[in-house]
């Protein structure tokens, strides 16, 4: 790369991102290249917005137009966007001149989309040969079910998280969220970029990255399927347990929803934890001496053990306990995690400004480096806020040549 | 130009992976696109090996713990004390030829070694360093204990998964650690990137509870812009529920918001099956997100759509769904996944030998698709210390020395 030996104060300063994604996976993948320093060009349309615009919450509650939604704030900060009228054959050269500018071109549209508009790999190859090119199919392109469509909920279920995340004799539940789309399959297709690049320092060439959603999800979470194979065993409801570790649950303490997490793995942990507990007759009972005495017996013994977390405040249990040694945590809600000093003090949460709701919450990528940190600095875009900047800065256009793309609804 | 495009891989990048419970799917993502990865063990043994499930139920057995087996493959083992003088010499020679050194160390214990990045950075100043841990190595939580299950809960994760008054339940596969591995795959990548670009390495610092953080969906800025705490979803009538049928359960989005155009096609689905009471679906008090929400709706729904839904097993739900247009999918077990037509077609299950198991071991395959990059499994995961003799050979120890090495216990061969 031309820039060798220069010192860049981000990590992926000089690359540029053609963002084509839209809703969940996408809009995560190019927030943490875009916090890296990249440089985030996100398209969309005014005919056409990207969806989370219209998803809860809205700043004061108030759903009105497309610029409230803090569920699509937090995806997209530090991007400049870019209204793109596709439907209109002339916002494809806008497109080309953008992809020759761009090192990542990425698109989590359903299978043939950018081929429609010949914006598929083999085409833009010809205008780019240094181009990584992302696809995010929900199956893969090939297969009986490639065209089977699904939610976040749906991958969860059809990948094998939501089986054993309930409690036994209860209906599955999962993680109430659409969790395959927040880290699965966004930090497979960040790793699956970062490697083209890697590639691309020695081969000169870009390449395409296919994500399977449903097969990067399983990459995460192999037990369930190993164990068939190997054991003929079907795995059961989970609870909030753990097969190596007892007392391991949430136990109700003081409070409206409060619970602590306690997790005991080894026999010293267990004497710590009945030491915080006071030394309480019943734990000296041999039959709970030994890690098998307690799976044995973990009915009873969470009893026992929310039977003295109930009347006491979690965070000073959770004290008293990671002061001796047992691993605790309060089961915190988003507010206590908002407010939590630990997460507070590495700069996990940022306010950034925005023009139309003013100071809001967002978070950075889960990685802190030393020597290039990511960078929270610009709120969410209005839709085509930077379409004029984008359009004659960037990508050369003349002002005429803007008015007339205006004109032609190209730009809408 | 042809010969650039034989090595389909990241022979190039070395990876040093001194993790454990947690870390290892860190460095496998590096292994599978054919890396060259050393997982460092202490002589005692990467704890990980003594955690089930096991292959055959084999407990005792330190090579047969299915999660090792998986986190590991394509990985060399090095066996080697690092408490020992001796021991900090053999990695400090290998620590010049790394690019990226992932570790999930207590913080504090490597620096108590002696072995502190900026003595590392001394040796290769190109170096990586990427720590992984529960709390992360700054701020003040991080001397505590912690474990999947508490980083889930502090990290506002836990919180989601139930409704109502009830308590939450955990997701299958360590995900808090695994969420930090994750992340701490794509930090190194993007820390050595920049390392190949300005000859500068650098310290990159991962917490689980913090990276769970990525996980909250929209529940933070629900406290922040409506001052509301919300918990999972589960109870919206058609809307990302989950059902019973005749062998299971499977989930279904059959409406989100205000969206009646994704409704309709359900309610012509119920009519073409000729579902009893399936015109009570047709009123259009059902595209209000508040009565699907309300007592009285889920448990019409239920009632109405369990008639149908009972007399089916999950794939002919899911195919019948599929076909009408509707966002259902199975509730699927390690069986169903073994059994799946999509996966069968892809070839996405990996079938490897092991011949000191006497058996094959069935893993996960590829989560992605390069045109210049080939995944692979690679060799089974390495015996404890199979690798050590060679890779000291190759750090220049001679025969002699390393017999000597292992007869002190500094490593193990």
């Amino acid at each position: 790369m031309s820039n060798s030996g220069s010192n860049f104060k981000k990590a992926l300063e000089g690359l540029v991102v053609c963002d084509f994604s839209w809703v969940g996976a996408g809009p995560i993948t190019t927030n943490v290249l875009g916090q890296c320093g990249a440089e985030i060009i996100k398209i969309e349309s005014l005919k056409r917005p990207d969806i989370l615009r219209k998803g809860g919450p809205f700043k004061d509650g108030i759903a009105k137009g497309l610029e409230r939604s803090g569920y699509f704030a937090n995806r997209n900060p530090n991007k400049r966007c870019i209204s793109l009228n596709m439907r209109q054959p002339k916002a494809r050269e806008v497109a080309i001149r953008l992809i020759e500018k761009s090192d990542i071109i990425i698109n989590n549209f359903r299978v043939g989309q950018m081929e429609k508009w010949n914006l598929g790999w083999e085409d833009v190859k010809k205008i780019n040969p240094r181009i990584i090119y992302v696809t995010m199919s929900l199956q893969g392109i090939d297969g009986p079910h490639k065209s089977y469509m699904g939610f976040g909920v749906n991958l969860n279920a059809l990948c094998g998280l939501t089986a054993q995340a309930c409690n036994p004799g209860q209906s599955p539940f999962g993680t109430g969220t659409n969790y395959t789309d927040h880290v699965m399959v966004p930090t497979h297709t960040l790793f699956g970029i970062m490697a083209a690049l890697l590639q691309r320092e020695k081969t000169g060439r870009g390449q395409t990255v296919a994500i399977s959603q449903l097969e990067s999800a399983i990459a995460m979470k192999p037990t369930d399927s190993m164990v068939y194979a190997a054991n003929g065993e079907i795995m059961g409801p989970m609870g909030c347990t753990d097969p190596n570790a007892a007392p391991h649950g949430v136990y109700k303490t003081l409070g409206y929803r409060k619970w602590l997490a306690i997790a005991v793995f080894s026999d010293d942990e267990w004497l710590a934890l009945q030491k915080v507990m006071g030394d309480p007759a019943w734990a000296a009972d041999e039959k709970f001496s030994t890690l098998a005495g307690r799976k044995e017996n973990e009915d009873e013994l969470n009893q026992k053990i929310e039977g003295w977390t109930k009347d006491r405040h979690a965070t000073t249990l959770m004290r008293q306990l990671l002061d001796n040694g047992v691993k605790a945590g309060v089961v915190n809600d988003a507010r206590a995690a908002i407010e939590d000093e630990h997460l507070i003090e590495r700069g996990f949460w940022s306010y950034l400004d925005h023009p139309e709701v003013g100071r809001t919450l967002y978070n950075r990528a889960p990685i802190m480096f030393s020597e290039t940190p990511t960078q929270m600095i610009k709120a969410a875009p209005l839709l085509g806020e930077h379409t004029d900047e984008v359009l004659t800065g960037f990508l050369g256009y003349s002002n005429e040549e803007l008015e007339e793309l205006k004109a032609q609804d190209v730009l809408t | 130009m042809e010969d650039e495009m034989k090595d389909r891989s990241l022979s190039d990048v070395k990876v040093l992976d001194f993790t454990g419970e947690l870390g290892p799917y860190a460095s496998k993502l590096y292994a599978g696109l054919g890396a060259d990865v050393i997982h460092l063990e202490p002589i005692t043994g990467d704890p990980l090996r003594k955690k089930g499930p096991f292959f055959k139920n084999e407990k005792e057995n330190m090579e047969a713990s299915l999660q090792f087996l998986y986190y590991n493959g394509n990985k060399k083992s090095l066996v080697v004390d690092l408490h020992r003088k001796e021991g900090k010499e053999i990695f400090l020679r290998l620590i010049k030829n790394t690019d990226i050194f992932m570790e999930s160390c207590v913080p504090g214990f490597l620096n108590s070694l002696g072995l502190s990045y900026e003595k590392l950075k001394e040796i290769n100043p190109k170096l990586v360093q990427t720590s992984i841990t529960p709390y992360g190595s700054v701020g003040p939580y991080k001397d505590y204990p912690g474990s999947d299950l508490t980083c889930s809960a502090m990290g506002g994760f836990l919180y989601l998964a139930g409704i109502d008054n009830e308590k939450p339940v955990r997701a299958c596969d360590n995900q808090a650690y695994r969420m930090a591995e994750s992340y701490a795959a794509v930090g190194s990548s993007i820390a050595l990137l920049h390392a190949k670009r300005t000859g500068k390495g650098q310290f990159v610092d991962v917490s689980a509870m913090e990276s769970v953080g990525m996980a909250l969906e929209n529940s933070a800025q629900y406290w922040d812009l409506e001052g509301t705490i919300r918990r999972g979803r589960g109870k919206e009538a058609g809307s990302a529920t989950v059902h019973p049928c005749k062998d299971g359960y499977f989930a279904i989005v059959a409406i989100m918001g205000k969206n009646k155009i994704m409704w309709d096609p359900f309610v012509k689905w119920m009519k073409d099956e000729n579902v009893q009471e399936c015109e009570v679906f047709e009123d259009p008090r059902w595209i209000e997100p508040s009565y699907r929400r309300s007592d009285e709706g889920y448990e019409t729904f239920c009632r109405i759509f369990h008639r149908f839904t009972m007399q089916h097993d999950k794939m002919a739900l899911y195919e019948k769904g599929q076909a009408n247009r509707i966002a259902l999918s199975p509730v699927s077990n390690g069986k169903d996944l073994l059994e799946n037509p999509q996966l069968k077609h892809r070839n996405f299950w990996q079938t490897i030998e092991h011949k000191n198991l006497g058996g094959e071991v069935t893993y996960p395959g590829a989560p992605y698709e390069f045109s210049d990059l080939d995944w692979r499994f690679g060799f089974p995961a390495p015996e404890f210390g199979e690798h050590t003799a060679r890779i000291l050979e190759s750090l220049q120890y001679t025969g002699d020395e390393i017999t000597v090495l292992a007869e002190e216990g500094i490593v193990n061969v």
